[in-house]
């Protein structure tokens, strides 16, 4: 089997680096083992919400030079100011063509709002979700919050409180007919993506339109839990259009339906521009020649090898298990990269679960071109991106997706112009 | 809250754990009028902290007769009278190659001199029924142990002594104890929930505290010298042995593998900690190897096995009143009755035991403070059954037959016949707060409702809420929402106890998150501070 490039991880980073390469004519292949971080999406992607020694960023472009000098190793330094900029400005149109629409602005973030009400800053927006300019302020002042009877993982009494405490009315209206009625009969079926599967249904639909027409007039919105429009499109607008009210989504508790969607509009993308995506395989083992690796083995094509100019490695973070924990080390599995962590394991951990933990800024390591280093050796073709980076810690300082996707498209960029 | 402050109450007992909940029992099923009062929850202390063995006595056999025949003896009775809190697996002692087998035939002699079945058998046949077992044994003993669930078993006792009349006061912490002369008459007590100071009287005071009840008679003004000796313990995240798996050998550490619910549990190490670390107490690097070490040896299996936490209690040994040095310490029963003893009438201090001995502990506590009230009742708690294991599986069954079988499983399982609560579940009801342990929004429900639930942490005592393999993943949350949107509290202190759940479960995950235990805690982390937005400053802001 022959590509171009094979990519490693079907997740955000491999999607955008393979969308990348494949529109501008490469042939590119994607192994995928599974889920990728998408599917526990919050509904917006983050650029940078805070320094690493935890200033807050409202303006990210204005802070890449003290990010520098804070993080040299962060992917944001290796970029560099300029082609952060340039990158991060042409990400809502890439994300657009590959099916995703999404709002927001990299010199300025927004703030979303989570599962539990509360209004946390970010860069990019799914185009359903409710966005707000400042951090203190909803759009409206008058909101009819809807939930299904009996789903857990949605907390109106949470949103309720945070949005009268912003100045918002906000009143809730619980729904239920016979088909979530029949999703009930099973105690574990309750969850998001088993009730966007119903509102894939017209019938269902339907009944939910029903259901939101009885909220009063003077509501100025009518705000959903993110449970509809898996893999039906324009949903939102279908309502709309019946209700005759604006309409808008809040994120669940994982699994995240938009980010489901999104994933699953990235891959036709990469599809329909002729990517070969592979789901349900493992990269196994990697044969090199010199500081190149030539041959790429997987489990379901035992001794038959990948071959390709370029390996992208985008394999995640530890819950994905691109990097893998032992009590005495922590080892990159796939092509046995070389790994920043600190030897004693002592000081991998906080006892405070919400301080930054050593762990979660270790990473594979890389030079400022993000090719991956093995016993101290740069691998002229194997290129590293997203979560599974070193450098930085994606929860603390809110920069898990930018990175992804600026060093996805950094090093789809790269390998066009070699 | 429902006190008469001006009816004094006949004893005050000090401390939730297994002894205090049995002397709470005990005393007011002969008839008093019974205050407790605890600091945190019930069983926070060495009784939710430890193997959750139902000792045979095998393990003391030679070196504490004494100890041994008191634990086989409270073990039959438990058998009875606490049928749920406990399952009978039995137990293999193993002589490892390393082992002197010579000492197996002065361990069984032993245990028979104490009473306790011991039959030697054939390692192939105890391989046949434990194949989690190391397999190079040289020798194995089966003995009576069993497994026990110290949070039911307190939890019941409690449940006992309510319907006999005892006010139970949790998160009430005793700051001063009420004196006239050389007599104890009462305690102030500073309620942690509302933040009120209060004083209750009653002419025996029971320091039933545990290694904390050594501050306690300090603040009384009489000394006992305990000493705080830390066991740490290692949780799988399944049922590697059906049987407890013991070494045959003179008691060391990591020598125990204990099958409870759906894991299993290696213990302990003991090491003497200073008191100033009594309440925050953590497992070392050191002691997580050890255990590890050990505990293949009983089982080969555990290497590929995930650890789920690591936690540690404090165990109360107090040494002999003439020696001062504290070398001579017992393992045994200490009741001491300060008025003989210092001169301090109306206190009473019950301490050093087992958990398996807590009934038998609260029995003479219980017989030394009738005496002093001229109370003439016979302890029936040895034959009166706990509540939930009244009646059997197959009736409890019938009763609660619409909720879906696993579901109603679990249920039996915690509550015994108490499950039975669920009986007019609805649909959705039985909707699953967590997945892991099967806990349904109905059984949750009954928690908060009737069992006094204060907390996340408190649920996950009395539901097994956030105690399964993904360590409160999701289910925390959604027990949060669900205790809001049943008025338990506010959104704002549901946000602060949800994050002081979440570092609750990150202490014990932290000494040994590695694997995937690892890949759990990034998750969980990504899951509350990048989606729900949970902050250190909800934590700080308690």
């Amino acid at each position: 089997m022959k590509f171009d490039t094979l990519i490693i991880g079907g997740g955000l980073a491999g999607l955008v680096c393979g969308i990348y390469l494949q529109k501008h004519g490469q042939r590119c292949v994607i192994v995928s083992s599974g889920q990728s971080a998408l599917h526990f999406s919050s509904g917006s992607f983050d650029l940078l919400n805070y320094l690493p020694d935890g200033t807050p960023v409202e303006r990210p472009f204005e802070v890449i030079g003290a990010l520098k000098q804070q993080s040299p190793r962060h992917p944001y330094a290796k970029l560099g100011e300029d082609r952060f900029k340039e990158l991060s400005n042409c990400v809502v149109d890439f994300l657009a063509e590959a099916g995703v629409q999404v709002v927001g602005n990299p010199e300025q973030n927004h703030y979303r709002v989570t599962p539990m009400g509360t209004l946390k800053p970010t860069w990019l927006t799914f185009k359903e979700q409710v966005v707000c300019e400042q951090e203190d302020k909803l759009p409206w002042k008058k909101i009819a919050l809807f939930n299904i009877t009996g789903f857990l993982d949605f907390y109106s009494r949470f949103i309720i409180d945070e949005f009268q405490r912003l100045g918002t009315e906000c009143v809730l209206h619980e729904i239920s007919f016979p088909a979530v009625e029949g999703l009930r009969q099973n105690p574990t079926e309750m969850r998001s993506v088993n009730i966007a599967r119903l509102f894939d249904k017209q019938e269902n639909l339907d009944e939910l339109v029903r259901a939101l027409k009885t909220v009063e007039t003077d509501c100025e919105v009518i705000v959903l839990p993110a449970i509809a429009g898996l893999s039906r499109d324009n949903v939102l607008t279908y309502l709309e259009e019946r209700v005759n009210k604006k309409v808008c989504l809040l994120p669940t508790l994982p699994p995240s339906v938009p980010g489901i969607r999104a994933q699953q509009q990235m891959r036709k993308a990469f599809e329909r521009l002729g990517g070969v995506y592979m789901l349900g395989d493992t990269v196994l083992k990697a044969d090199r020649e010199g500081n190149s690796v030539v041959r790429v083995y997987s489990y379901n094509h035992g001794d038959i090898p990948f071959m390709m100019k370029n390996v992208v490695l985008a394999t995640g973070s530890y819950f994905s298990q691109g990097l893998i924990a032992v009590p005495d080390k922590v080892y990159e599995p796939v092509l046995n990269l070389d790994v920043d962590f600190i030897a004693n394991r002592k000081e991998w951990y906080d006892m405070n679960v919400f301080a930054p933990q050593a762990y979660e800024a270790f990473g594979v390591k890389t030079d400022d071109d993000f090719r991956g280093i093995s016993q101290g050796q740069v691998l002229d073709n194997v290129y590293v991106i997203g979560s599974i980076l070193e450098g930085f810690n994606a929860i603390k300082q809110g920069c898990g997706a930018g990175v992804s996707i600026l060093s996805a498209l950094y090093v789809a960029k790269r390998i066009l112009s070699k | 809250m429902k006190q008469d402050t001006k009816k004094p109450f006949d004893v005050i007992i000090i401390g939730g754990g297994a002894t205090g909940a049995g002397t709470a029992r005990d005393c007011s099923r002969r008839g008093l009028n019974v205050l407790l009062v605890e600091r945190f929850d019930i069983a926070t202390g060495a009784t939710g902290r430890n193997h959750g063995l139902l000792h045979s006595g095998a393990r003391y056999a030679v070196t504490d007769k004494e100890s041994a025949e008191e634990c086989i003896k409270e073990n039959m009775i438990l058998r009875k009278i606490a049928s749920h809190c406990v399952e009978e697996t039995d137990g293999l002692f193993l002589t490892l190659p390393e082992d002197d087998i010579n000492y197996q035939s002065k361990f069984v002699d032993a245990c028979l001199q104490a009473r306790i079945r011991a039959e030697v058998i054939d390692p192939k046949e105890a391989l046949r029924l434990e194949p989690a077992a190391n397999p190079s044994i040289i020798g194995a003993v089966r003995v009576p142990d069993g497994a026990v669930d110290p949070f039911r078993l307190t939890s019941s006792n409690i449940m006992d002594a309510k319907e006999h009349g005892a006010t139970i006061l949790t998160y009430h912490e005793v700051l001063e104890f009420l004196r006239e002369q050389n007599r104890i008459i009462g305690i102030k007590v500073l309620n942690h929930r509302t933040k009120e100071i209060q004083e209750y009287y009653a002419p025996v005071v029971v320091n039933a505290g545990g290694i904390w009840g050594h501050n306690l008679a300090k603040l009384a003004g009489v000394n006992i010298n305990m000493l705080p000796a830390k066991g740490a313990l290692l949780i799988f995240g399944h049922r590697v042995n059906n049987i407890v798996l013991n070494r045959c050998r003179k008691p060391a550490d990591a020598d125990i593998l204990v099958p409870g619910d759906t894991i299993c549990l290696i213990g302990t190490t003991s090491s003497k900690v200073p008191f100033e670390e009594i309440d925050n107490m953590q497992v070392t690097p050191e002691e997580v190897d050890l255990l590890l070490r050990e505990g293949e040896k009983l089982s080969p299996l555990l290497a590929q096995t995930r650890i789920l936490r690591a936690y540690a209690g404090v165990r109360p040994l107090v040494a002999s009143d003439n020696d001062p040095s504290g070398r001579s310490v017992s393992r045994g029963i200490v009741l001491l009755d300060h008025a003989v003893r210092d001169g301090l009438e109306g206190f009473v201090t019950i301490t050093g035991g087992k958990l398996m001995t807590y009934r038998l502990m609260a029995e003479w506590t219980t017989d030394l403070v009738c005496k002093k009230l001229n109370v003439n009742v016979k302890c029936d708690t040895a034959e009166e059954k706990l509540p939930g294991s009244r009646e059997e599986e197959s009736e409890i069954t019938k009763k609660i037959i619409s909720i879906p079988k696993t579901q109603r499983n679990a249920t039996i399982g915690r509550h015994g016949d108490r499950a039975e609560r669920l009986a007019n579940n609805t649909s959705l009801d039985n909707s699953l707060v967590c997945e892991c342990e099967e806990v349904s929004v109905g059984e949750v429900k009954y928690a908060l409702n009737e069992l006094d639930v204060h907390n996340l942490v408190d649920l996950r005592r009395r539901t097994r809420v956030g105690m399964g393999t993904c360590q409160g993943e999701l289910c925390a949350c959604r027990a949060a929402g669900l205790m809001t949107s049943m008025h338990k509290y506010c959104t704002r202190r549901a946000k602060e106890d949800l994050a002081s759940f979440l570092n609750e479960r990150w202490k014990g995950m932290a000494p040994i998150a590695w694997g995937d235990t690892l890949r759990e805690s990034e998750y969980t982390t990504w899951v509350y501070e990048s989606i729900c937005g949970l902050t250190l400053s909800q934590k700080q802001e308690e």
